[in-house]
């Protein structure tokens, strides 16, 4: 394969924030044919195809290798891949798309700041109402690692598809696992983070995917790629 | 397995065949308890982290449904619709599939499809009886199947909370211990922080309402609770009631009032999680640790001692069998006895056989009340690679 396909977030402020970013970089980011089709180019790189593809479809094409580069979140990377660090190479952190997972429990829990505060709890709890304080999250994986790598494993899992935040006042779950980025939303529903509740402080990522087909030449594509966004966004010391 | 053979598929039929009538001879009533499980009760008692390897699926009415990773909740299940009395005495056997995700990638040891074939003994209270019998059981079953060198591996959950009342610690230090020592990894942390009061004030309650706070005025305390919440205009949503924080708070209040964990008695469950010997000394190895201690331990131990000379008078040759303190921690929902039957070419990750007991499975699995409950499964698909294995 002599074409390098890089997928970019088909909506929202992740698809402006990046073709902005890249522009800056003098990597110049046009739609192919009508404007609201899913394909694009680079000024001046015409060996690489742009794809727009929803965020969490990157991080599974990423895993698949049916692309070579995208941009999406680390939360998304980490929740559906689980040997992330072997088929995931992290090229850039781009600065936007800021997030945390973390883990929140009611505010008038005001017995519980700690997930060793909730293993306490747990018990309890279930003796008062017959089953194991029930954790609403979209991040099925992170969170069960977490708590996993935390020694914590008297808790359920129910699958959130949205509104995750309105679980525990609607009764449907005890505590969440969800993205926050200022907070508010979690404050507006009564709920707080643990002290030792976040489990990833996430960004929006150049990622390529290690699994893909990569030629000499794809790489130093990536790596020009790789160079111009280095110029106008620097990374942090201690990056990856 | 996708690639079964006939052969392979004949062979395991054979030799499951040869485990069921040691089995049923022996007086457990084979039954078939069914593969689909509401994935609600089966979740709940497995816990999250047998979960993730749980194959867990919606039905087209919506009901939550999982299929069986093993079939002991099934049995549990299966015994609590047969009986309205949950303690009625009772033995079962089964040879089914189960079925597990392995994160890590299926391979022949570890199926994401196996056959399961188990026994369970549920009511009987003469408990060390009961356990030697079953763990004799399994042994004559996979001896007949044709497996000849094994080596059994005891551990005992039972025995660690006896070490804790030797120790000394209060009722809050002894379930906070107990409950670490199921999660090997936090557990020496734990141990150390708890010995150095390493207990920070970190919660986001003032201390004077803390310490003012009574278990025998419940009312006033709940008061206290409530007039802190709206002070602070913060809601009260949730599950949990202002009496299930009120009574934490209560419990937290107490525990500050007590003395870091005692140097001594770290030590003492220090050393006795080290301990691994041939099952024939382990109990003099304990009851050298305990020495002096009051008597609390003293039954534990004597149960110890009952268990393996059980175990001989069945003819178990003791020298094959190890006790390890460790061991056992990790798996789920046992509460005393575990055991497992391990074979050199297929390694420790790969235990042909294991077991124990679980008297806490079947109040988990709905009953209204403990049921004193042992039992044991065949790991078959690799019980038959040992066997070829030792033959080729």
């Amino acid at each position: 394969m002599s074409r390098l396909t890089l997928a970019i977030p088909s909506k929202g402020r992740l698809m402006e924030q990046t073709t902005d970013m890249f522009a800056r970089a003098g990597l110049v980011v046009r739609k192919v044919g009508h404007a609201r089709g899913y394909r694009g180019e680079i000024e001046g790189l015409p060996d690489v195809d742009v794809a727009y593809v929803s965020s969490s479809e990157i991080a599974e094409a990423l895993k698949a290798g049916s692309i070579h580069l995208g941009i999406t979140g680390e939360d998304l990377i980490r929740e559906n891949i689980s040997d992330a660090d072997t088929r995931i190479g992290f090229v850039h952190k781009l600065g936007f798309g800021f997030a945390d997972v973390v883990v929140a429990v009611p505010d008038c829990w005001i017995d519980v700041a700690t997930v060793a505060d909730l293993e306490e709890i747990a018990m309890p709890f279930r003796r008062l109402h017959g089953r194991w304080p029930r954790v609403a999250t979209k991040y099925m994986n992170l969170t069960r690692r977490f708590f996993a790598s935390k020694g914590f494993g008297d808790y359920r899992i129910i699958e959130s598809a949205g509104a995750t935040e309105g679980a525990p006042a609607a009764g449907t779950a005890e505590l969440i696992v969800d993205i926050t980025t200022s907070g508010e939303t979690l404050r507006a529903n009564g709920l707080r983070v643990l002290n030792d509740g976040v489990i990833l402080r996430s960004q929006a990522n150049l990622f390529a995917s290690k699994v893909a087909a990569w030629s000499p030449a794809l790489q130093s594509v990536c790596d020009q790629i790789a160079a111009n966004l280095a110029k106008s966004v620097p990374q942090p010391a201690n990056s990856k | 397995m996708a690639t079964e053979t006939t052969r392979d598929f004949e062979a395991l039929e054979k030799q499951t065949q040869t485990i069921m009538s040691v089995f049923t001879k022996a007086g457990y009533e084979a039954v078939a308890p069914t593969i689909l499980q509401p994935a609600d009760v089966f979740l709940d008692v497995i816990g999250e982290s047998l979960r993730a390897r749980t194959y867990v699926f919606t039905d087209p009415d919506g009901a939550e449904l999982c299929l069986r990773p093993d079939l002991t909740v099934p049995t549990c299940r299966l015994h609590l619709a047969r009986h309205a009395d949950p303690a009625t005495p009772a033995r079962y056997s089964y040879s089914g599939a189960a079925f597990r995700f392995q994160p890590q990638g299926a391979d022949a040891a570890h199926p994401r499809e196996f056959r399961q074939a188990g026994i369970e003994r549920f009511g009987d209270t003469e408990r060390e009886t009961a356990e030697a019998e079953i763990v004799a059981t399994v042994i004559r079953a996979i001896e007949k199947a044709g497996l000849k060198d094994w080596s059994l591996r005891l551990g005992d959950l039972g025995l660690f909370s006896s070490i804790l009342d030797v120790a000394g610690l209060s009722p809050r230090w002894k379930k906070r211990l107990d409950d670490a020592f199921l999660r090997p990894l936090a557990f020496r942390e734990s141990l150390k922080a708890f010995a150095a009061g390493a207990e920070a004030a970190r919660l986001p309650v003032p201390d004077a309402l803390l310490s003012s706070l009574k278990r025998a005025d419940m009312a006033a305390s709940e008061a206290a609770i409530a007039a802190y919440l709206d002070e602070k205009s913060i809601e009260l949503i949730g599950t949990r009631t202002l009496s299930d924080i009120t009574e934490h708070l209560i419990d937290i209040a107490e525990g500050r009032e007590e003395k870091p964990l005692d140097p001594a008695a770290a030590d003492l469950i220090g050393r006795y999680v080290g301990i691994t010997a041939p099952a024939r000394m382990a109990g003099a190895k304990i009851a050298e640790l305990v020495n002096g201690a009051p008597a609390g331990s003293a039954a534990a131990l004597e149960s110890y001692d009952r268990r393996v000379a059980l175990l001989a008078n069945a003819g178990i040759d003791l020298e094959r069998v190890t006790f390890a303190a460790e061991f056992g921690r990790t798996m789920a929902y046992y509460t005393g006895l575990v055991f497992e039957v391990r074979v050199k070419t297929l390694g420790p990750q790969s235990p042909v056989a294991t077991g124990g007991r679980y008297d806490a499975l079947m109040r988990a699995a709905g009953a209204s009340v403990d049921v004193p409950a042992v039992g044991a499964a065949i790991h078959t698909e690799r019980l038959l690679a040992a066997i070829r294995g030792a033959s080729s």
